[in-house]
């Protein structure tokens, strides 16, 4: 178990506390486990410290394996690009990624998906819940839920995205492990008090709130009102922290980054992440390529290759990516065979991603498709695996059972289990 | 044996077998002693029952909080069976009126009114479709047709019937079918959404082996149910664009389960009831044969088998369900929790209330409205919900002995109504629906409390809609009370609220219009339903007493009052 010795022993246990916890729930109260009930100041700041996090930056529609992690070229169906190597040696990935070629070692590669699905919403679903169907959790509720700090000044699980609708991300886990949803790098609906309410004004209005509350509370259980006072808190350290949100991005950042929407967001990121967010979700539209496969992907890919380079360096140079989990992954991958249009379908049998940083064996290459990359020709993997192997990176039980009172969920699917190889 | 025949009607006798054999496989009652002794008294209300059976179950040592006041029994009691608090108006009313038996009159009063439908369609809403997306059924279709079900006092049997056997051809009971279409009729969605509202089991682990961790939950359970509904799927009209269910005459169920790699096959069957086996089959399989842009009929329907077995009298789950579901509705929490969570490592906390819940519903064949008034007549609804000083220990507790009331967070229909009723938007809109109503002259509609409920619902609707989207939760709904910062964000500094807050001739303007030692009153029994007390007014008094601008500083005083946890909760 070389996992628990590197992603620190404490927070393994602290994990499987909160696990025992829950079985005693009625004992303890829910939820009453976290930083805030270590007794030591000393470990609990030393905890703070080693807080793991998650980046999730989604290619959304399904970036092409052979044109990204899995190159074919000279192949039946390789296509116009060519494989260059990377900074690990015998490590090869498509030329569109230079950038990313060279930051290799702090990455691995998972070359053998077959999720079977080759739809955008269920081949979402099942890489975010690693499950085929059924209410689960997102990865990144997951996370905002065992990892993210009870006195943390943002929301657990952070997405940056243009597009889409707010999905219901934390199932069973409730409101507070849901996404809060940002619409690119503009801050949350509702963040600046109302036009015409003074800051005084609204201090004494929180002030008479807060006084009625304590009346109501007399004699009565606190579970209910503590948790809708806490979102009020939650709602004024967000109210604080909104320079964040407010795109002063400095001009050499953006230089590095790029002057592009993706750019901005992945500078929206690594603040997010530095200033104690949990998960931080980027979606990078544009791969659905059915048609004019290669020139979208010389693009999109141009785009991402350079920005997410920098992203992974800033982190890097911070000392964060030892406790950040770093994936870069799509819905599905798209079909080695070439349409009429020049362009590549949906396709869910042998497709890659890519993930580094916390907990994961940096430069390896997982399992292997066939000549034609038609085919997982060597250690075959699903969604359902790949999510134990997140989870397990950042020092969680994946196999343990959600922390629920009156329900045994386990929190990754029991027919599958996580990439042992991969982990560091 | 003999002593069984009396205490069910004829009818439902093999039931009362079975219901036993349940009762003792799961060790709650360990003799027919204690069944005839549970089941007895039936002469008395079903209220005075529950109290009994309560009182019984906690023993000599259980303290009860003290019978809640009056003016928190009607908030409590308004915002459960009509989804809204009550009006400065009936406050006042109800508080002045001296007569003994005024709760029993407001509960009827309340459970007649037309507001009564909408707050069930609501609930009924929200439990059978868990806020999902409506595609093929419109929402508005579905929702008159709950509200009607409900003003018209529709039994859970029929609406049952109706919603498992509705195929979108009729149109009398086309929006029933919304249950199946807008599940796009995906097996495992119906399948599990059948086991967990109308059994009371969440299946869905048992789906590709037997539950890891429950032991009654098991592979074949799940595929049972699956297969009434396997050969059913979404027929979409190309002429009329409109969907319906079509089926095929055959297809079997084959499962394997992933731990152990066996297979079964089964016919269709609700949990451990015998399979129901299909008819030999005659020289004709359907009567409407599957063709391209052809709806099949089969001749015989497997799907057409569900309702009937689903509402067996010997499948007891069914009626335990709803009963379970009610008691949860307005109690706080299940006898079951999480109301689609009973096994046998999960049995009710009173298993003797549960059954006696189940078989009156069942005599009163699934009368919901008659069930609803029993549970708002009992002690145990009309309790206080907080202890008396001397014996609060601040332990919190999950409130499972029904000792103390326990709080209901509000829906967000509850809330966005509630609001838009103390702010003076409600009353705004029905004066503005009034006056239109007025000039074409009909005097009959503008006093009709259904078209006044009607018109203002379809006028307000999009409020309410804002609030399900902030406040609301697609799919299984959790029991357990949630608060998100965007959800604080949106009552602090959201536009809405703020525009309520501040309505010209709303709440804040008439306190502002009054003395400094009148408001106070006024507020309370507006914002918070009951009167202030001699603290509570003395503080509002000193706040205005030191106010540099009276007028701002009202409208903060609303805001805290509907920011404020004593608003947020029923209690």
């Amino acid at each position: 178990m070389r996992r628990d010795q590197d992603c620190n022993g404490i927070d393994h246990l602290l994990a499987r506390r909160e696990f025992l916890a829950g079985s005693a729930a009625g004992v303890m109260g829910a939820n009453a486990i976290g930083l805030g009930t270590l007794t030591s100041p000393a470990s609990a700041a030393a905890l703070e410290q080693q807080q793991k996090r998650v980046l999730q930056i989604y290619l959304q529609g399904g970036v092409s394996q052979l044109e990204s992690w899995d190159p074919k070229p000279g192949t039946q169906y390789g296509g116009p690009f060519q494989a260059i190597p990377t900074s690990v040696p015998g490590m090869h990935i498509s030329e569109l990624l230079p950038h990313t070629a060279k930051r290799m070692h702090l990455l691995s590669v998972v070359r053998s998906i077959n999720s079977k699905i080759g739809d955008h919403r269920q081949g979402m679903l099942f890489m975010e819940k690693g499950r085929r169907a059924g209410e689960y959790p997102y990865v990144g509720s997951v996370a905002s839920r065992y990892l993210a700090p009870e006195n943390s000044d943002l929301p657990g699980y952070i997405h940056i995205s243009k597009r889409g609708i707010n999905d219901s991300t934390s199932a069973f886990l409730g409101a507070r492990h849901a996404q809060l949803k940002l619409d690119g790098d503009k801050p949350p609906e509702n963040l600046i008090a109302p036009s015409g309410i003074e800051d005084s004004a609204d201090e004494a209005r929180e002030k008479l709130r807060i006084q009625f509350n304590r009346r109501f509370t007399k004699q009565r259980s606190p579970a209910l009102t503590d948790v809708y006072n806490s979102s009020y808190e939650a709602a004024a350290k967000l109210m604080k922290r909104k320079a964040i949100f407010e795109g002063k991005a400095l001009a050499k950042d953006l230089d590095r980054f790029g002057q592009h929407d993706f750019g901005r967001h992945c500078l929206l990121a690594r603040d997010l992440l530095e200033n104690g967010a949990t998960c931080v979700k980027v979606t990078h539209h544009g791969y659905d390529t059915h048609a004019e496969n290669f020139n979208f992907h010389l693009e999109q890919l141009g785009e991402f290759d350079k920005t997410f380079s920098m992203l992974l360096d800033d982190l890097h140079d911070r000392g964060m990516l030892e406790s950040t989990l770093v994936m870069v992954y799509s819905e599905m991958g798209r079909t080695p065979k070439i349409n009429s249009k020049y362009g590549r379908d949906h396709w869910g049998t042998a497709w890659s991603m890519a993930m580094g940083g916390c907990g994961i064996q940096s430069g390896a290459i997982i399992g292997k498709t066939n000549l034609d990359g038609t085919k997982v020709a060597e250690r075959e993997v699903d969604p359902g695996h790949l999510f134990h192997t997140y989870l397990s990176a950042v020092g969680l039980d994946s196999s343990a059972d959600h922390d629920l009172s009156g329900r045994s969920i386990p929190i990754g699917d029991p027919a599958a289990e996580p990439i042992s190889e991969l982990l560091s | 044996m003999v002593s069984q025949s009396h205490l069910y009607p004829p009818a439902a006798f093999g039931t009362s077998v079975s219901h036993l054999r349940v009762l003792l496989f799961l060790g709650v009652v360990t003799s027919w002693v204690e069944f005839v002794r549970c089941s007895a008294g039936a002469t008395e209300p079903l209220h005075k029952q529950i109290d009994a059976v309560l009182v019984a179950h906690s023993g000599s040592s259980g303290v009860v909080a003290k019978s809640t006041s009056d003016a928190s029994f009607l908030r409590r009691i308004h915002l459960d069976l009509t989804g809204t608090v009550p009006n400065p108006t009936r406050t006042r009313d109800f508080l002045a009126d001296p007569s003994p038996d005024k709760r029993v009159k407001m509960i009827d009063q309340l459970l007649e009114s037309p507001q009564y439908a909408r707050r069930m369609q609501v609930v009924f809403d929200v439990m059978l479709m868990e806020r999902r997306a409506s595609t093929h059924i419109k929402s508005e279709e579905w929702e008159d047709y709950l509200w009607e079900a409900f003003r018209n006092n529709k039994s859970w049997l029929q609406l049952t019937n109706e919603i498992l056997t509705a195929d979108g051809i009729d149109e009398r009971t086309r929006p029933a079918a919304r249950f199946m279409l807008d599940r796009e009729l995906n097996v495992d969605d119906v399948t599990r959404d059948i086991g967990r509202i109308f059994l009371g089991r969440d299946l869905q682990c048992a789906q590709c082996h037997d539950h890891p961790a429950i032991d009654d939950y098991l592979q074949r359970h799940y595929y049972g149910i699956a297969a009434f509904i396997k050969r059913s799927y979404v027929f979409k009209d190309p002429e009329t664009k409109k969907s319906s269910i079509g089926e095929k005459a055959e297809g079997d169920l084959e499962f394997t389960s992933v731990f152990t790699a066996e297979s079964e096959k089964t016919s269709p069957r609700i949990l451990d009831a015998s399979p129901i086996n299909d008819p030999t089959p005659g020289p004709e399989l359907y009567k409407v044969k599957p063709e391209k842009n052809v709806r099949s009929v089969p001749v015989y329907s497997r799907r057409l088998q569900l309702a009937k077995s689903v509402t067996d009298p010997g499948n007891v789950s069914f009626r335990y369900s709803i009963a379970n579901r009610m008691w949860a509705i307005m109690m706080g929490r299940g006898l079951v929790e999480p109301v689609d969570m009973w096994h046998a490592t999960n049995p009710p906390t009173h298993p003797e209330l549960l059954s006696l819940l189940a078989d009156s519903l069942l005599q009163q064949d699934y009368d919901l409205k008659y069930l609803l008034r029993e549970l708002a007549l009992t002690d145990a609804y009309q309790r206080s919900s907080q202890r008396e000083e001397k014996e609060f220990d601040g332990e919190p507790g999950n409130g499972a002995d029904f000792s103390v009331a326990m709080m209901k967070p509000l829906s967000p229909e509850q809330l966005a109504w509630s609001m838009m009723q103390v702010t003076g938007v409600v009353d705004q809109q029905l004066n503005s629906l009034i006056a239109k109503q007025d000039k074409k002259e009909d005097d009959q509609t503008v006093v009709d409390a259904v078209w006044k409920e009607k018109s203002l619902n379809k006028a307000l609707r999009g409020n309410v809609v804002i609030f399900t989207s902030v406040f609301g939760t697609q799919g299984v709904q959790q029991a357990r009370f949630d608060a998100s910062a965007d959800q604080a964000l949106f009552l602090r500094n959201g536009d809405l609220i703020q525009r309520w807050v501040a309505l010209k001739d709303g709440l804040s303007d008439r306190l502002a219009a009054m003395d400094d030692s009148d408001v106070a009153q006024e507020y309370y029994v507006s914002v918070f339903a009951r009167m202030p007390s001699t603290e509570e007014a003395k503080l509002i008094e000193s706040l205005l007493v030191e106010s540099k601008d009276r007028n701002a500083d009202i409208r903060q005083l609303v805001w805290a009052g509907l920011a404020s946890a004593e608003f947020r909760f029923n209690h």
